[in-house]
């Protein structure tokens, strides 16, 4: 009955979280590869060792703006741009944070869903249970941490 | 799950030859497309977890600027330009297909099944073509020399 219950609601979560993953991903996938100021990879392709992809006039400007006249355009600072403003950040980290835990919950309860499938032993399915989400919650402390540090 | 797309078979009376043959066909085409789509869905699905855990392990390099820089660097190969489409092949595909199910779960979409299918899948074709531009572009800017792809919208 209980069991049953939860079934239920994560059901009804993985549609709420996939349905919010929509607006996730098209806002991270503008941020990176669009947005001409903001994207971290360019439509470049690099391929000496070291050397830096170039960024439009608006990424440099935005970096200059912010980091200082000397400042350059390097992948790093055009995300900076972002994680290290006083204002931005707080919102950007939050999104980042909101999607981290999105992505996590859709991603490792989908992997469950698939395993029960094809693990038939109930124990093989228990370990199997275990063993991802905690792979999940080392990723969501991980990925806490870079996020929340990045900038300081 | 795997949702039907067909429309449902108009009920016969009496069985002739053809009509049973057009509901064999009806059958054989609803495994088709149905069950593909489903395994498609898995598949990306399980593909993006694994996109998902290498790109929040590789981030952890935002604590330092030299390694995040070498990181992103290397997202420029021509080699991640190919990843990186596949990416968004990927992940475009799921969400669509991810949404369709829910409209069909949420709103009972029924009889509009197929054409929502299809809306869906052009819809898809222009996220693919639109988004992966850049990605295309890169790739064909290295391959064939500089000014060899139109810049078009970028
Ligand atoms: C090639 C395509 C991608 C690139 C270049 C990219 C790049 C980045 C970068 C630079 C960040 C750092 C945070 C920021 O800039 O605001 C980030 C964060 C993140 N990305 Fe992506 N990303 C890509 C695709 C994806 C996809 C497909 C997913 C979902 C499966 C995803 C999920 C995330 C999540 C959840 C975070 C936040 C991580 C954290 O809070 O530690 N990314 N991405
Ligand atoms: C972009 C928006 C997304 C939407 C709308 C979406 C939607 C869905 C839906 C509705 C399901 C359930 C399918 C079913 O019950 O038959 C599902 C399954 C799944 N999703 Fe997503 N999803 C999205 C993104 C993602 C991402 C980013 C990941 C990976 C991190 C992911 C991983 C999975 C996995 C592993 C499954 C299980 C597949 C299965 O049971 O066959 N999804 N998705």
């Amino acid at each position: 009955m209980a069991a049953s219950q939860t079934n239920a609601l994560n059901w009804f979560l993985h549609r709420i979280t996939g349905t919010f993953l929509i607006f996730f991903l098209i806002t991270h996938f503008w941020v990176q590869h669009y947005d001409h100021q903001a994207a971290s990879v360019t439509h470049e392709v690099v391929t000496e060792k070291g050397e830096m992809p170039d960024y439009p006039e608006e990424a440099e400007e935005g970096v200059e703006a912010r980091m200082g006249s000397s400042a350059e355009a390097t992948p790093y600072q055009v995300v900076m741009q972002r994680l290290a403003d006083p204002v931005y950040a707080v919102l950007w980290k939050g999104f980042n944070i909101l999607f981290l835990v999105v992505a996590l919950h859709h991603g490792f309860y989908g992997l469950n869903n698939v395993m029960t499938d094809y693990i038939r032993n109930p124990m093989g399915r228990l370990v199997a249970r275990a063993l991802s989400w905690t792979v999940a919650l080392g990723l969501l402390i991980l990925g806490l941490y870079s996020v929340i540090t990045a900038g300081w | 799950m795997a949702v039907d797309t067909e429309e449902r078979p108009t009920a016969t009376a009496s069985k002739t030859d053809a009509t049973a043959q057009q509901e064999r066909r009806f059958q054989r085409y609803r495994i088709r497309t149905g069950m593909f789509a489903w395994m498609m869905h898995r598949l990306t699905g399980v593909g993006l977890v694994v996109y998902l855990i290498i790109h929040i392990w590789g981030l952890t390099a935002l604590t330092d600027p030299e390694t995040f820089n070498a990181l992103i660097a290397k997202y420029h190969s021509p080699i991640y330009k190919v990843g990186e489409f596949a990416l968004l092949v990927a992940v475009a595909y799921h969400a669509m297909n991810g949404l369709r199910i829910v409209l069909i779960d949420f709103l009972g979409w029924s009889p509009k099944q197929k054409k929502l299918f299809w809306t869906l899948g052009a819809v898809t074709a222009v996220i693919i073509l639109v988004g992966g531009w850049p990605s295309l572009y890169a790739l064909g800017e290295w391959a064939f020399g500089p000014g060899s792809m139109p810049t078009l919208f970028l």
